[in-house]
Formats: structure tokens, sequence, C-alpha cells
């Protein structure tokens, strides 16, 4: 399967990963200079960490091999699909009780801010034949997609 | 250089032996680097990255709808509109003091002017006069340096004389009218600057003013001050394209905006003394290729210089082809669209680097400022360096050239004023061709090339097509005019292309449907077809069916000419957004308000065949306001 892989000492903490994931899961179609940067709803579904030192951590969902916030979901909103092995996530089947959020281990999973009645989540871009919009928007190469065994 | 493979990535052109030309050259170009900078800053594009103070970069995101001094996106991107256009205007305004200076002091040494009806029209323009021709050019000259020098708060005095009346009416009302041009653009500068103004639409206003000044000073009066010293254009047929360069010659590029600067260089080529010093190292002579605007400028003009003038080769973005044939000896710089990108060439291949302004400077060049009591001197200086250079440099570098690039016969020369002497003296017979629908509308597509709106004159080349092709004369000025003849559209035999209705006028006059005014600073000569199609009609500006477009847009210049069409009254198309798309301040008012404000509109669009349909919609509307 494939995974997104980070470099943290290469982020520079440009957010161009942000705005490309924004950009990638907008409701209305348009180009990234009308993209709304001010609109909650169109939040990325990742996060880029600071640590106050001039140094940032990109963090994406690594669609873990055995992923906690599918354990955590039992109304069967997410799943681990079996061909990609991407956590994908079903906003019709969602309960909101939001315990995929509390126990992802890296803080990956979260409500939506608009309307705090969804979770938002790294879908890899699963529309994009190209893949990952954050990885072809980063400058520095400092995340990229992988192949890796599935254990 | 290193071995790497320079010709995997090139860009694409409109021009399509250039771009294989380039993507085989051994060497790197801008044209190979846009590939590895294709990743683009969504923030920047949007114009909400605000790095004016040091609590920045700062960014606008869902999270941080505000900057840390609490500068909204609108402020954001307002103040650094007005920086650029404020930018824009100062490049063009030094322009235009260096050109009224170089007419004065020319005036003070009774020197020759090239163009004696020219100094009658700009003293009948200003109302001033003179006992003879000298006196005449040092009072137009000081009434030009007079205004420029104003403070801010002192109203320039040549707006209300050069403005169409109605337009000084409307610029009066929404209180734009341009102090001092140079003040102008240190008041820009100033407002833009961390916490102060905070106003969106007092800055978009500055904006049009600094389109004012630069569009009446910076472009329409550098022309007609060029005019009486250089010469008044004249229509007639010249070769464009690599094919111009002549290896038997010691050869010479001009980059810049600055003809008046070369005056006295260009008259001492020719002259015999000159000519003997070339060919006692084995050239036949001296001649200069037409690179950029200031080629445009000598291809406009090249009536008064066939002896010296080898025709235009191409523009912005084939100034490094161009130099990579190997064919050029130096290089003389004073302003801008001298890319950075040519001094590895220029090392590499031993072709001299010489800047006679230090505005610009290039790194690798020599510096023989320009001042006019010693261009004698300067002039001799500068001949002998490039003579050794060529000595040189010639037997070490292999010839690259494209011989069969560009075409032979395009159609140049063309001004308000040579124009309106081709149509019988008035304005009438292209009126009336206009309301007989034969023309359906004007298009003036006029600005630089970039790289990034479909490659290097893609856009503006494809969108030329497409208006030409629904009977729409294209007027043109810049460096897209110079991608636009090498790519055959200047051509009489262009005509073919055009609609049948244009193309029938085209063949009756034997005229291509594009017609060339030459230099970025001939927008100013549109702008005086406009001015003077309006007052023929009259109507004002914004009623006439007549668009602007600037396709391919490059920059802060573009902005500030930008800022005068929408001045103007006129609809301004581009290629990409001026990076003011984050604020809906700015993009409600750039692209709708304006119409109520000023008549001007910014109409975005990257695709050539939707932008056709736009322009063409636009022009319609106006056809029917004025029931054609
Ligand atoms: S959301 Fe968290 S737990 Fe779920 S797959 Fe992604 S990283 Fe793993
Ligand atoms: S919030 Fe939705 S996706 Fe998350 S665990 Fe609850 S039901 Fe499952
Ligand atoms: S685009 Fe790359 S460098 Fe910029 S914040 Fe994202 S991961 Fe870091
Ligand atoms: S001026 Fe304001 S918005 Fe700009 S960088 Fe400074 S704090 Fe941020």
């Amino acid at each position: 399967m494939k995974r997104i892989f980070i470099d943290r000492e290469k982020c520079d903490g440009c957010k161009n990963c942000t705005v490309a994931c924004m950009q990638a899961h907008r409701a209305t179609p348009g180009t990234v200079y009308d993209l709304d940067l001010l609109d909650r709803k169109n939040e990325a579904r990742h996060t880029i960490v600071s640590d106050g030192k001039g140094r940032y951590t990109p963090v994406f969902c690594r669609h873990c091999a055995v992923p906690d916030c599918v354990g955590a979901c039992m109304s069967g909103a997410l799943k681990k699909e079996p061909d990609t092995g991407h956590v994908q996530y079903d906003e019709k089947r969602c309960g909101t009780c939001f315990m995929c959020v509390m126990s992802c281990p890296y803080g990956n999973v979260k409500p939506d801010k608009a309307t705090r009645s969804k979770i938002l989540k790294c879908d890899f871009c699963k529309d994009d034949p190209e893949g990952p919009n954050c990885v072809r928007a980063c400058p520095k190469k400092a995340i990229w997609v992988e192949e890796v065994e599935v254990l | 250089m290193n071995e790497s493979c320079y010709g995997c990535s090139t860009c694409a052109s409109a021009d399509k032996p250039l771009e294989g030309f380039i993507a085989g050259l051994p060497m790197e170009t801008s044209h190979h680097r846009v590939e590895s900078q294709e990743t683009k800053c969504g923030f920047g594009l949007q114009g909400v990255c605000c790095r004016l103070c040091a609590n920045g970069p700062c960014r606008i995101t869902p999270e941080s709808p505000r900057g840390i001094c609490g500068a909204t996106a609108d402020v954001m991107v307002t103040r650094n509109l007005l920086r650029a256009v404020a930018s824009g205007s100062g490049c063009y305004i030094h322009v235009v003091e260096n050109t009224a200076l170089n007419l004065r002091n020319t005036a003070i040494e009774k020197g020759k002017f090239k163009g004696p009806g020219a100094l009658e029209r700009l003293c009948k323009l200003f109302g001033v006069s003179g006992k003879d021709d000298y006196e005449k050019a040092l009072n137009v000259s000081n009434a030009v340096l007079n205004d420029l020098y104003k403070p801010e708060y002192v109203k320039m005095d040549l707006v209300e004389k050069m403005a169409y009346p109605p337009r000084f009416k409307v610029w009066k009302e929404l209180g734009i009218l341009p102090g001092g041009a140079k003040s102008e653009v240190f008041k820009g500068v100033v407002k833009c600057s961390t916490n102060l103004n905070s106003d969106p639409v007092n800055m978009l206003l500055d904006c049009l003013k600094l389109g004012i000044s630069t569009g009446i000073y910076g472009l329409t009066l550098t022309n007609l001050l060029n005019d009486v010293l250089l010469g008044e254009p004249e229509i007639r047929m010249a070769p464009v394209g690599l094919r111009v360069i002549d290896p038997d010659y010691i050869n010479i590029m001009i980059t810049g905006h600055q003809h008046t600067m070369f005056v006295h260089l260009q008259e001492r080529l020719t002259e015999p003394d000159v000519v003997a010093k070339a060919k006692a190292v084995g050239a036949k002579g001296f001649k200069l290729v037409g690179c950029t605007c200031v080629g445009q400028d000598l291809q406009l003009r090249g009536a008064h210089y066939t002896e010296i003038f080898d025709g235009h080769a191409g523009n912005n973005y084939t100034s490094e082809a161009i130099l990579a044939t190997g064919g050029i000896d130096a290089v003389i710089s004073e302003f801008n669209c001298t890319l950075p990108g040519i001094e590895p060439i220029c090392d590499e291949l031993l072709i001299k680097q010489i800047c006679v302004d230090d505005v610009a400077k290039k790194a690798n060049a020599e510096y023989v400022p320009f001042t006019f009591a010693d261009r004698g001197k300067q002039s001799e200086i500068i001949i002998d360096k490039i003579i050794a250079a060529y000595k040189e440099r010639r037997p070490k570098v292999k010839l690259n050239l494209l011989p069969e690039h560009g075409y032979e016969n395009n159609l140049t020369g063309v001004s308000e004023v040579s124009l309106k002497k081709f149509l019988g003296g008035s304005w009438k017979p292209l009126i009336d061709l206009i309301v007989s629908g034969d023309i359906k509308g004007v298009a003036g597509v006029v600005g630089c090339s970039s790289l990034v709106a479909g490659g290097h004159d893609v856009l503006t080349v494809a969108l030329v097509k497409e208006l030409i092709a629904k009977d729409i004369i294209v007027l043109t000025a810049g460096c897209s005019s110079g991608g636009i003849e090498n790519c055959g559209l200047m051509v009489p035999e262009a005509a073919e292309l055009a609609g049948p209705k244009l193309k029938a006028v085209c063949k009756k006059l034997g005229i291509p449907p594009v017609l060339n005014f030459g230099p970025c600073l001939a927008i100013g000569r549109l702008e005086i077809v406009a001015t003077e199609l309006a007052e023929a009609i009259g109507i004002d500006i914004p009623q006439l069916p007549l668009v602007l477009s600037a396709a391919q847009w490059l920059e802060e210049q573009a902005l500030a000419d930008g800022c005068f069409g929408l001045a103007l009254g006129l609809p301004l198309h581009l290629g990409l957004p001026p990076f003011v798309t984050g604020s809906k301040v700015a993009t409600q008012v750039l692209c709708q308000d304006m119409k109520a404000l000023t008549g001007g509109q910014v109409i975005i669009n990257g695709d050539a065949k939707e932008s056709a349909e736009l322009l063409e919609k636009v022009i319609l509307e106006k056809r029917a306001a004025l029931k054609i």
C-alpha cells in the first residue's frame, strides 16, 4: 500500500501542502486563486506542527496497518479498504461520537470546525488519479509517497 | 555549465521553432527553469502572504484570518498591490525623466532633432512656444520635468492638457488627479508600509492615481519625447526573428527602455572611422540587433536606422536564445527586461556586458554610466571594449544560428500618427468600418511574455488568433508584439487567419490583422488612438467597442499600466490574476465596482477561447449601447 512519509528536517512550515489539501477537498469547483482561505469548510486534513523554535513537523494520517480509529469506530463509518489499505470515512454512517478523534495516537482525525457534525481525515486524495495533492505541492520534498509492505 | 540534460524540460512556446532551438541548447535558460519552479505558494498566489514586518510572514487561513498586527486579507492584498503599482510607476517615471533630461540637454547643446513634427505637436499640446526649435524643445522638456518634480500636494499641469476632457472630469470627481509623479510613487510606498493605511478602497484609488501619472508621463509622453529625438515611426516592412542576426558584423544587443541614451553611440557606429575599426578586426561593421522593447522601438523607427539596425530578433524571454546563438558580441543594458538569466550565458560565450544606467547594473557587466556631457568619451570606450570582445571571442565561440527563424515581411512603424496618415489623414475610414461591422471591435493586446500562462507567448498568440477570427482587429505593444510577430501574425498573409470580414478589409488595404505599435511604452500610443477615436465619434472612452488584454502580464510595470487602462475606463483582460484574489474587496472593486467608478473592469481568464468570447461579449455590449 501507499503511504505518505515525512522528513521533518526538510519542512520549512510554508503550509503549501495545507493550501493544496484545502483546494483538493473544497466543495465548489475552482482554482487555487479563488479558493476561499477564510472559509472553514475548506479545512485541510493534516497539520503542520511548529515547535516554536523554527522547526516543523508535518503530521499526516499514516493509514495505519492496524488503525486505532477504525477499531474505535462502532458505526462502521471508518474502514480500512482492503485493496488500497487506506482508511476511508463514510459520513453517512458516522454517529458523531468522536471516538476516532480520541483514539488516533497521532491526532490525525479531527471534528470538522465548520459544523462539528462530522470528522475530517486524510482520504489520500482518492478522487485524484495523481495521488496526494499535498505531496505534489511541497516545494521542499519534505513529504512523499512510498509503497510499503503490509504486515 | 554541468552535463545535465538541459533539453528535457523546457516550457512550451507558441513559437515552435524557437521551442525546439531552446530545447536543444547546451545551456540553461528561463525556459528550463519553469519546471523546477512549478510549485507555487498558494498564499503568495492569492496575495495574502505579508512580509512587511518582523512578525511575518503572516498568512491567511480559517484559523488565522488576520495577521499578528490585525491586518485582514483585504489589507494585505491591497497593500501588496499598491506597493507593486508604486514600484511599477517608479520604473516608468525613471524612463520619462531621463528621456526629458536627454531632450533638454540636446536642446541646450543645440543637437539634432529627428522629429520636428513631434516637437510641434508637443508645443501645441502643452501650449508652449519658443523662438526656435531649441527653445521649443527646452520649454517642452522643462514642462515635463517641472511636473515630475512637483510635490504630491501640487497637481501636475500637463494632465489636463493631455487627457481627454470627459476622462479628466471623472478623475477629478474621484479625487485621483495625480500630484508630482515622483512624489506620488513616494506617497504610495509610504502608505502601504506596516501599520499605516488599512483602507483597501482608499489604496485601490491610489493605484488608479498612479496609473494616471504612469500612463500620461511614463507611457504617452515618453513616446512623444522620443519621437523628437529619435524620429517618428513610419510604416514599412521589416524582418523579425533570429534570422536578423548577421554574423559578418559586430553585433550589439541593447536591452531596456531608454533609447535616447543610445543616440550618440548609434550615430558613431555608422561613421567611417568606427566602421574602419570594425573592418580592421575582420567584421563588415556594426549592427544593432533588436531585442525586448528597445528593439521594438528601433523597429518602429526603423525607417531612420536602416543602416545600423538589423531587425528585431525577439522579445524578453527570447533574449537568452538570441545570445545562445553566439552571434551577439555585446549586450548594453539600461533598464528592465534584462534578465538575470543572460549573465551565465554571456559569461560562457564571452559576450561583453556593458551597463549604462546603474538601475540595470548586471552582476558581470562593466558600468559605463551615461552622462550627457561625457557621451562622446563614453561611446568611444564602449566601442573599443566591444571591438576587443569581438576579437577575443569570435575565434573561440561556435555559432549556433537559426537563420530560418521568424518572418521577412512584417508590417511595422505603426503609430497614432502614421496609422492616421495611412488611413488618409482621418480616423473616419476606421470608424466607418467599425460602424458597418466589417471590424467588430478593437483589441489592444499588450504587455510581456511570461512563462507560466501556458508557456512562452502561448496564451497571447492563441488569444490573438481567436480575436482576429472574430473580426476583431488587434493592435499590439510591448514584448507581446515580439512574440506575435515571430509567430507570423504580422505579415500581410496573416489576413487568411482573420474572420471573413476583417480578412476582406486587410486584403483590400494590404495589411495584417494585427498592427504592431512597438514597445510597451507604445501602450500610450494605443491609448491616444482610443482617445482620438472617442473624440471623433463624440463619446467617452468606455463607450468604445475597445478592449485591452495583457494576457501574459509579467511585471509591476504592467500593473501600473493596467491601472491606467482602468482609469481610462477600459476593460482589461489578464491571463493570470495579479495576486489579489485573496481579498474579496479587491476582487469585487477591480472586477465589478470599477465599472461604476471609471467604466473599467478587470477580466481574469487563462483560456484563450473563453477569454476571446468574454472580450467579444464586452465589444458586442458596447456596440449595442452605441446602436451599431
Ligand atoms: S487517523 Fe490516526 S489511527 Fe487512523 S489511520 Fe490515520 S494515523 Fe492511523
Ligand atoms: S465520530 Fe464517526 S467516524 Fe469517528 S468513531 Fe464516531 S462514528 Fe466512527
Ligand atoms: S508544503 Fe512541505 S515544507 Fe511546506 S509545510 Fe507542507 S510539508 Fe512542510
Ligand atoms: S504587517 Fe501585520 S500582517 Fe504583515 S507581517 Fe507584520 S504583523 Fe503580519
